[in-house]
């Protein structure tokens, strides 16, 4: 039997103080902690994979008695789900692809750009705090803390501990984990989806709200034809383009160089038909619409000028709010806060779409989805709502993660 | 020293530690109730309590938790805090009773086990972490209590085991022997 005394009390404080020096030396960052840690790890290794191994079949019993309903409901949804997703594929796809070389013209960061490491994911975290995973790649393979994680699906989480051949990712469930985010209004994401328009390339409903047209002629002087031209690149009307064109800056009819509207920059022949060809090939849209007209009329001088028309409507404008993400722990939502409390934001409502924000100093680039608000509550004051958020990634069911090899650029910059 | 080390707890419980962390991490980590992760680890500590005592229980539990902390990643001391205090807890509990019934020895692991899974938050609370109480602190408590008290008639014994100990054996006094 058990005797309490004195001494047992002695001991059972010298131990606690024994973790509270051990809790003050690890936040301060020891190496000789560090080393155990990596050692502890080796060590544990063999263990958990043997009991993985031995353990596996339990675990498969346990599942199939308490989620065989689930996993018959699930696929019963998913079977629908990738019905209409094959229906939908082939549109996006294209889509994505014009939309890269968009990017790509326009300069703009996009994500393919950026390199990344596919890990697989080997642990989770064993206690009802934490949301961390551990996944098989670490710093020999490039991954430093901070980086984002992400699967197919979308945000993940982000490196936090990082050893030679392993790395923890803390969720974006974890109630640490924060991440700044923009929310853009999904009512006008899907008004960006093709639809049948009229003629002049607006839609019934902006005919009749009188849509903002404006309308810039860039007038493009090029040497007179014959002179070689540049295989299998036509203007919309089918002309050819003259290599002479090429690579140069186009100049405007006052012989000044023609500037992107967006970043300032001299934009070349290239890019100018690059934008016309895109605009050509693409759909008819309501917003927005970019229909091109070239025509060329030969000058006394003997040179060719060529009138490029093109017709832009202006898009309404896109409800884009930033705010930061922030997790709240196990079986919660993440939710988004610090929004500021404008007008628009009445737009934003269930449905729209987060991503991240990017910027000088957010470790993870702009433009990895992240999820669907579906909740908003609004908060008294100037305090601005709060929007529960529903991941696109299942973070319950993670097995093959990809490590963004991106490093903000302030970082980069030292 | 050797020769003190091969003889106490710490030989045995090391390697069971390793096991049981490795199950905490496999099997357990899987096998959730409502959400939940079982607590093996820390039950085993609260166990190791009622069956040794308070020490005892808060030695497993330190040298438990730090090994728990080691492997998940956690600030180092910071869940051996919760693991020592369920050990005591355990074994300051068994002194109610001399020889405790398996249902009593069920409750003592279980409350033990509570003790420490509340700590954690608090412990985190104290290093500075940001809000680390969550909204369903009770529903973990209290499975992870129930859970540690299904599993004490497993976990008692090894407690035993690891402390090189043995059930009390009652004897009837020589003088009151039967005529």
């Amino acid at each position: 039997m058990a005797i309490y005394s004195v001494g047992r009390k002695r001991v059972i404080l010298a131990l606690l103080l024994t973790t509270a020096l051990l809790v003050t030396l690890d936040l301060r960052g020891n190496p000789v902690i560090d080393a155990g840690r990596e050692g502890f790890a080796q060590v544990m290794r063999p263990v958990e994979t043997a009991t993985g191994v031995v353990t596996n079949p339990i675990e498969r019993l346990w599942h199939g008695i308490t989620n065989y309903d689930n996993v018959q409901r699930e696929n019963l949804v998913l079977q629908e789900q990738l019905d209409r997703l094959i229906g939908t594929g082939a549109a996006a796809e294209a889509a994505v692809i014009e939309g890269k070389e968009l990017q790509a013209l326009y300069s703009l960061p996009s994500l393919s750009g950026i390199d990344t490491e596919v890990a697989r994911v080997v642990g989770y975290s064993a206690n009802n705090l934490d949301q961390v995973i551990e996944i098989d790649k670490g710093s020999t393979s490039g991954i430093e803390v901070g980086m984002a994680v992400v699967n197919q699906a979308g945000l993940v989480g982000k490196i936090t501990q990082v050893t030679r051949s392993s790395a923890r990712v803390m969720l974006v469930t974890d109630g640490r984990y924060k991440v700044a985010v923009k929310v853009t209004s999904a009512s006008v994401a899907d008004e960006a989806a093709p639809t049948n328009t009229s003629p002049s390339g607006l839609s019934p409903s902006e005919v009749a709200n009188g849509g903002t047209t404006t309308t810039t002629t860039t007038t493009t002087s090029v040497p007179a034809l014959p002179g070689p031209i540049v295989p299998g690149v036509t203007l919309p009307d089918g002309s050819p383009v003259p290599d002479t064109t090429l690579p140069g800056t186009a100049l405007g009819p006052d012989g000044e160089p023609v500037l992107d509207p967006l970043t300032g920059r001299p934009l070349t022949a290239e890019q100018i038909t690059g934008l016309a060809v895109l605009a050509a090939q693409q759909p008819s849209t309501t917003t927005p619409t970019i229909g091109s007209t070239g025509t060329s009329a030969a000058t006394p001088g003997g040179a060719t000028t060529t009138t490029t028309t093109t017709t832009t409507t202006v898009p309404a404008v896109i409800d884009k709010e930033y705010g930061v993400l922030e997790g709240r722990g196990r079986l919660r939502l993440p939710q988004i806060g610090l929004l500021q409390d404008s007008p628009s934001l009445s737009e934003l409502v269930a449905g729209d779409l987060v991503e991240t924000a990017g910027g000088s100093e957010s470790l993870a680039p702009t433009g990895i989805p992240v999820g669907r608000v579906i909740n908003r509550a609004d908060r008294p004051g100037s305090r601005g709502p709060l929007l529960d958020v529903e991941l696109y990634a299942d973070l319950a069911r993670l097995n093959f993660v990809r490590v963004v090899l991106y490093k903000p650029l302030s970082e980069v910059d030292q | 020293m050797f020769a003190s080390f091969v003889q106490g707890p710490l030989v045995r419980v090391i390697p069971l530690g390793l096991i049981l962390l490795a199950l905490q991490r496999t099997i357990f980590v899987e096998i959730q109730v409502g959400g939940v992760i079982i607590q093996l680890v820390m039950a085993m500590a609260a166990a190791a309590g009622v069956a040794g005592g308070s020490e005892r229980g808060a030695i497993v539990g330190f040298t438990l938790g730090v090994m728990f902390d080691l492997a998940e990643g956690t600030p180092l001391g910071s869940t051996a805090i919760a693991m020592t205090i369920a050990g005591a807890v355990g074994g300051l509990l068994a002194l109610i009773a001399a020889d405790p019934h398996w249902w009593l020895e069920a409750m003592f692991t279980a409350l033990g086990t509570a003790a420490g899974v509340a700590m954690i938050p608090l412990v985190r609370a104290f290093i500075g972490e940001s809000e680390p109480f969550q909204t369903q602190l009770g529903v973990v408590v209290g499975v992870v209590a129930i859970a540690a008290a299904v599993m004490s008639p497993v976990l008692v014994p090894l407690g035993r085991w690891c402390l090189r100990m043995r059930r009390a054996e009652w004897k009837q006094p020589v003088g009151e022997a039967n005529p």
